[in-house]
């Protein structure tokens, strides 16, 4: 599990699209840390609030495009091994759980690492270390990873899930934030299944992780019976 | 000891049954040959056995292990069918990575010296994706023997190799052999089975139809053999004799000036023959014995027909 997770998370650190996705967080954080004093003068915020306030930038891109990115990024985690039958080699050496929780846990430090670099530039310009925002915010990428390697393992055309990634990247933050504050009852039980609701309170996000292992329990019975 | 062992396993996709029930034994150290056409279902059951599918009924143990056990695949070593490489990682880092993977990372050493074995050695810390098929089939040997394992799975090895590769490869075969691995590979190069592997097994249409050595094949397959003897002058005393008595032995008799053409159907009835020429004082210059080669039984055994010379 640990070279499986090895290399996906240095395939990851060396590809081009990933340097875009560094650079884009970088930056934001870096002018989201410098300009966030902007925003204190457009809307009241509470004490908490304005002590995390330059952690508002970094946050609201991950919240919208955190999806987005990681399905970019890696949509074709395990796809792209079995359509390529580069899976062989894997699965007549080790065990299919150590290769689906080896690729996720890859893809999982590559975000850690995006985000703790992310949050030091913002912790370099406010001298504020801001824990909470960053454990919901690694709660929320480990649910969207699992998801990821979820659809990955479900969907064996690499082609579509790239496809897919991009409508579930656009839609997740659309139709979360819809099913966490709709009172319509026929969406509003949604809001149990759906990672965002869990942000509302400083205590839940540690149920997200919950949500995050069902997605890699079912992935994992999938890749089981799938052929390689 | 088994190396392998299959209990009626059995394949198919959806209503169509790919292998139909193999029972199937190869013991340790053998160098075990598959045949068969294309389609006949060889490489499911490899990739049953590796782990790359599943059967839908049936067992087999691997080193005495019930599978599919994931324990057993770190002794394991498999060359699949169709080798394809993540075409950024270079010959060395591939097989470090999966030497690794099977719990054992192998040293740049260990790699230089397996990468030289399937002569790639110049090509160590070339990216795979510009490796070419023959290069390719050679690493995909490199990888399956890099952990050093007890039991080497080889889908067609040589097939797509130049002829220079193709002696090395059956050299390096050759060599796991007297290390003491066992090996179960298939082919399509007839010669190459024969040469190499203690005991073969035909599969048509998802069936082992014959399993043995192969001396055994010949001779189940070989119902009758072609003897041409050449000689010198038979004296006309013998001459009818002779004849009455070769009519006896074999069928299809043909005495023509210098040499005679028979059937017969046991190798011992040849030295009948040649004590009977050397009783009547005739000299024998040549005994030819037309046995089948490997792909005559093969091209047979396909037909379902003994083989008539």
């Amino acid at each position: 599990m640990f070279a499986i997770s090895k290399r996906e998370f240095l395939r990851l650190v060396k590809g081009v699209k990933s340097i875009i996705i560094i650079a884009i967080m970088l930056i934001t954080a870096y002018y989201s840390a410098k300009f966030s004093n902007l925003l204190l003068s457009l809307e009241e915020f509470t004490a908490s609030e304005t002590e995390r306030i330059h952690y508002a930038g970094l946050l609201m891109l991950l919240l919208v495009f955190g999806q987005l990115f990681v399905m970019g990024l890696s949509h074709d985690v395990i796809n792209r091994e079995t359509h390529d039958r580069t899976m062989r080699f894997l699965v007549t050496r080790t065990s299919r759980l150590s290769i689906v929780l080896g690729k996720f846990f890859g893809v999982f430090l590559f975000w850690l690492l995006c985000v703790t670099v992310s949050f030091s530039i913002v912790f370099a310009f406010s001298q504020q270390l801001d824990w909470l925002s960053f454990l919901q915010v690694m709660s929320l990428l480990f649910y969207q990873i699992a998801l990821t390697v979820m659809l990955s393992v479900l969907i064996p055309k690499p082609g579509f899930t790239m496809f897919l990634g991009i409508i579930v990247g656009l839609a997740f933050p659309v139709v979360g934030f819809w099913v966490t504050f709709s009172n319509n009852p026929w969406v509003s039980w949604l809001k149990f299944v759906n990672p965002l609701y869990y942000l509302e309170s400083d205590v839940t996000f540690p149920i997200i992780l919950l949500l995050s292992a069902v997605w890699l329990a079912l992935a994992y019975v999938v890749f089981k019976r799938r052929e390689c | 000891m088994t190396a392998i062992e299959t209990r009626q396993l059995f394949k198919k996709y959806g209503s169509v049954p790919v292998v139909k029930g193999i029972n199937l034994t190869v013991e340790k150290g053998e160098i075990f040959g598959f045949l068969g056409h294309n389609g006949a279902g060889k490489s499911t059951l490899i990739n049953m056995l590796t782990g790359i599918i599943r059967p839908s009924a049936g067992s087999f143990s691997l080193l005495g292990i019930n599978g599919p056990d994931d324990k057993i695949k770190s002794r394991i070593g498999v060359m699949p069918d169709y080798s394809s490489f993540d075409g950024s990682m270079t010959a060395m880092g591939y097989l470090r990575f999966l030497s690794e993977l099977s719990g054992n990372k192998a040293s740049k050493e260990t790699c230089l010296s397996i990468l030289k074995k399937v002569g790639l050695e110049k090509d160590a810390h070339k990216k795979t994706g510009k490796f070419s098929f023959g290069m390719k089939k050679k690493l995909g040997i490199a990888q399956a023997i890099i952990h050093n394992p007890e039991l080497i799975f080889l889908d067609e090895p040589t097939s797509g190799l130049d002829a220079e590769s193709v002696i090395h490869i059956q050299h390096l075969i050759r060599e796991l052999h007297h290390e003491g691995k066992t090996i179960f590979m298939t082919s399509h190069n007839l010669d190459e089975v024969e040469k190499l592997c203690t005991r073969i097994a035909i599969m048509k249409d998802g069936q082992i139809i014959k399993t043995g050595s192969m001396d055994e094949l010949r001779s189940y397959y070989q119902s009758t053999i072609l003897v041409k003897i050449k000689h010198g002058n038979i004296p006309i005393s013998d001459m009818t004799q002779l004849t009455q008595w070769l009519t006896n032995v074999g069928d299809n008799l043909e005495i023509k000036e210098q040499h005679i053409i028979i059937t017969v159907n046991q190798e011992k009835k040849i030295a009948d023959i040649i004590r009977a020429f050397n009783q009547c004082k005739i000299d024998i210059y040549r005994v030819e014995v037309d046995e089948p080669s490997l792909e005559e039984i093969f091209l047979d055994g396909q037909v379902g027909v003994r083989r008539v010379v």
